[in-house]
């Protein structure tokens, strides 16, 4: 294994050269850790990270790092989602790393939904950065040793520099506008200092299978960890929403009409998404999978197992 | 809702070409209490122009314009439809209730309709019903 | 130019109870033009409070003006009696033309006839859309003329978020363009596509309404 950058199991994992796995776990919308507790106790073991979403959709919940902390405690290593919506470069920068001295070694940066989607839409946004200019402070906090203003991180002139060590995740939407656009995306958060993405659900593979072929064509594969996300559907119900509802979001009719036509839909929607993961490991240029059972977390094992990548390394 | 008197009549607005029709109207006594007041084209009413009458308690204001697609101006008989639009709004939010404004459409031709509209009009007055 | 729309009736009625002199007080620059408050909308308003007044029996002497700008000390003078004779003035100005008023005339009781919205460009007529954010420090150079930190929801920096769909934006995809996709298409068209891989690093806000309220001061303008 190469020099790791971080103390990461995430990194570990790429760098060993495995398939990655990891899963989401949308924290409470109130101070209810059992909730963590329960989600964790199914992903344990299934997973080699967690993302730990950061009031997702504008909702407001529990703190992801304060999340993150139960996580770990449930021996789960996450990765804590932050949003450029609701904090300004300060309070971003604070909660690294605070995040940081309390053990918390993977940060997704994101711009974050509106609050417009949210329970609180008469709230100010901040947008003081965007995701990828976070992805940069992130690697210069770590690289660097220094805050954005170029200061070091340390507590007194002669003090030892005492910098977060951060394994940076970002995100990547293969299907939104405009198309041309996001391999250059791509390539920004790339420059700027991300390790791994994590891209939109899937379930076009063919506008997949073409993303892939223009990030392979810049050669982006090779400077980035790419994982393919995955959303199992419940019921063609829930399929014809997130089509219809989600920018950016395609849903093949014959998945749908294999949902609709299915006796049991929600074993059916399990094997459609243990298939998109067999089809997406044959993709070259991609690292790992990463499951968004949303609600459903106990769900997660089932596919893990199914799809052939349980049990996940030690490393 | 004052009622058609001699010096607080209701107020025709009409364009140059549905005046024609206002003056071809054959029973002449249907016109009694109403003020017709010609402007080139019913795009030079104005909201203000309209309220103004109102307090000074005209009782109802009728515009007259030429038929849609029709408009000697091209657009002055949409835009007088926003207007009168506006200002039926406005009397709704002041609390003077709306319905004091009608408009319709009539070309050179249409002494007939406007005969009809004048008896419409009177008799909604006189019946309270704005 | 700066505009506005007029607040719901109700809420300057609301203002305006108990006083017995009223001067409604126009605005000929931006918000005539934007129709939201000149001398039209002056006449609409004050008749409109004359109406309803008489419909509640109240008397309240209502007057009418309007005044070339009322951001510019000046202008005050051609009104200066008729707003010393009122009991309160509703200024139909945006929010620096009330403010202005009500400094210029100490002890005056000044009520604001609208809501002051953004610095934007008339689409079509009656269609009016944000173009500029006023942040101190113009980006347009590096995008095409095309202003992220205005024209995208979250003013990113950097390109679309994954908001962006058919060209417009998530926020409100029925009229609200995707800003990004503006540039992306403007650049495009300038074959210059490849100023786009630039990343942008954190901007420096403190050019604009951050550093604290606005100040501009020219020496060698300045008497």
């Amino acid at each position: 294994m190469k020099n790791l950058k971080t103390g990461s199991n995430l990194e570990k994992v790429f760098e060993s050269g495995n398939f990655a796995v990891t899963a989401e776990l949308g924290p409470p919308k109130s101070i209810d850790a059992e909730i963590i507790r329960k989600k964790a106790g199914y992903l344990r073991g299934y997973v080699d990270a967690v993302n730990i979403t950061d009031n997702q959709t504008a909702i407001v919940r529990m703190s992801s790092i304060a999340a993150g902390l139960l996580a770990i405690k449930e021996g789960l290593e996450p990765i804590i989602q932050i949003t450029c919506r609701d904090r300004n470069r300060i309070a971003i920068q604070s909660d690294v790393l605070g995040a940081s001295a309390l053990g918390i070694k993977n940060i997704l940066a994101l711009s974050g939904d509106h609050q417009k989607f949210g329970n609180h839409p008469g709230t100010k946004n901040v947008f003081d950065i965007d995701s990828i200019q976070l992805i940069g402070i992130l690697s210069e906090m770590r690289d660097k040793k220094i805050f954005q203003n170029g200061e070091e991180i340390k507590n007194s002139k002669n003090a030892p520099p005492a910098a977060p060590e951060i394994y940076i995740g970002g995100a990547a939407n293969p299907f939104g506008d405009p198309l041309e656009f996001r391999p250059v995306r791509l390539a920004k958060k790339i420059n700027a200092g991300a390790d791994f993405i994590q891209t939109q659900c899937i379930y076009d593979m063919e506008r997949f299978s073409l993303w892939m072929e223009k990030i392979r064509e810049r050669g982006l594969h090779t400077k980035i960890k790419i994982m393919a996300g995955v959303t199992p559907l419940k019921s063609a119900g829930m399929a014809r929403y997130m089509r219809d509802s989600v920018a950016g979001l395609t849903i093949p009719d014959y998945y749908i009409e294999r949902l609709s036509k299915a006796e049991d839909p929600v074993s059916e929607g399990l094997a459609i998404c243990v298939e998109q993961i067999l089809e997406l490991k044959k993709i070259e240029g991609l690292s790992g999978i990463h499951i968004m059972a949303i609600e459903w977390e106990r769900k997660v094992p089932e596919i893990v197992d199914a799809a052939g990548l349980y049990p996940r390394p030690e490393v | 809702m004052p009622e058609i008197t001699k010096t607080r009549k209701a107020v025709i607005f009409c364009c140059e070409n549905s005046s024609l029709a206002v003056n071809a109207v054959k029973d002449t006594r249907l016109l009694e209490g109403f003020e017709q007041k010609v402007l080139p084209c019913s795009g030079k009413l104005e909201v203000g122009l309209i309220l103004k009458c109102l307090e000074r308690e005209h009782p109802f204001i009728l515009v007259l314009a030429c038929p849609l697609d029709n408009c000697k101006y091209l657009k002055g008989n949409m835009r007088a439809r926003k207007r009168v639009d506006l200002a039926n709004n406005i009397c709704e939010e002041i609390g003077i209730g709306g319905g004091r404004v009608r408009m319709d459409y009539v070309s050179s031709l249409d002494a007939h309709k406007v005969e009809r509209i004048l008896k419409e009009v009177r008799e909604q007055i006189q019946g309270g019903l704005i | 130019m700066i505009t506005a729309v007029q607040k719901p009736f109700e809420e300057i009625y609301q203002n305006i109870k108990g006083i017995e002199k009223l001067l409604v007080l126009g605005c000929g620059s931006c918000v005539t033009v934007c129709m939201a408050g000149g001398e039209k909308e002056v006449e609409i308003l004050s008749s409109s409070i004359r109406l309803a007044n008489r419909q509640n029996g109240l008397s309240m002497e209502v007057a009418e003006g309007t005044i070339e700008r009322q951001c510019d000390r000046e202008f005050f003078d051609s009104a200066k009696k008729m707003i010393d004779e009122a009991d309160a003035v509703i200024s139909m100005a945006c929010g620096v033309g009330v403010q202005f008023l009500a400094e210029e005339f100490k002890g005056k009781v000044v009520f604001p006839a609208l809501n002051t919205k953004f610095y934007g460009a008339t689409d079509e007529q009656g269609v009016w859309s944000e173009r500029c954010a006023g942040c101190g420090d113009c980006k347009l150079t590096d995008f095409g003329g095309i202003c992220p930190v205005a024209r995208c929801s979250k003013s990113l920096m950097n390109g679309p978020c994954g908001g962006s769909s058919e060209g417009m934006c998530e926020v409100d995809p029925e009229t609200t363009p995707c800003g990004w996709q503006l540039i992306f298409d403007r650049m495009k068209e300038l074959g210059q596509l490849e100023k786009l891989e630039k990343t942008h690093p954190p901007v420096d806000w403190s050019s604009g309404r951050d550093g604290g309220p606005g100040r501009i001061i020219r020496e060698d303008v300045k008497l």
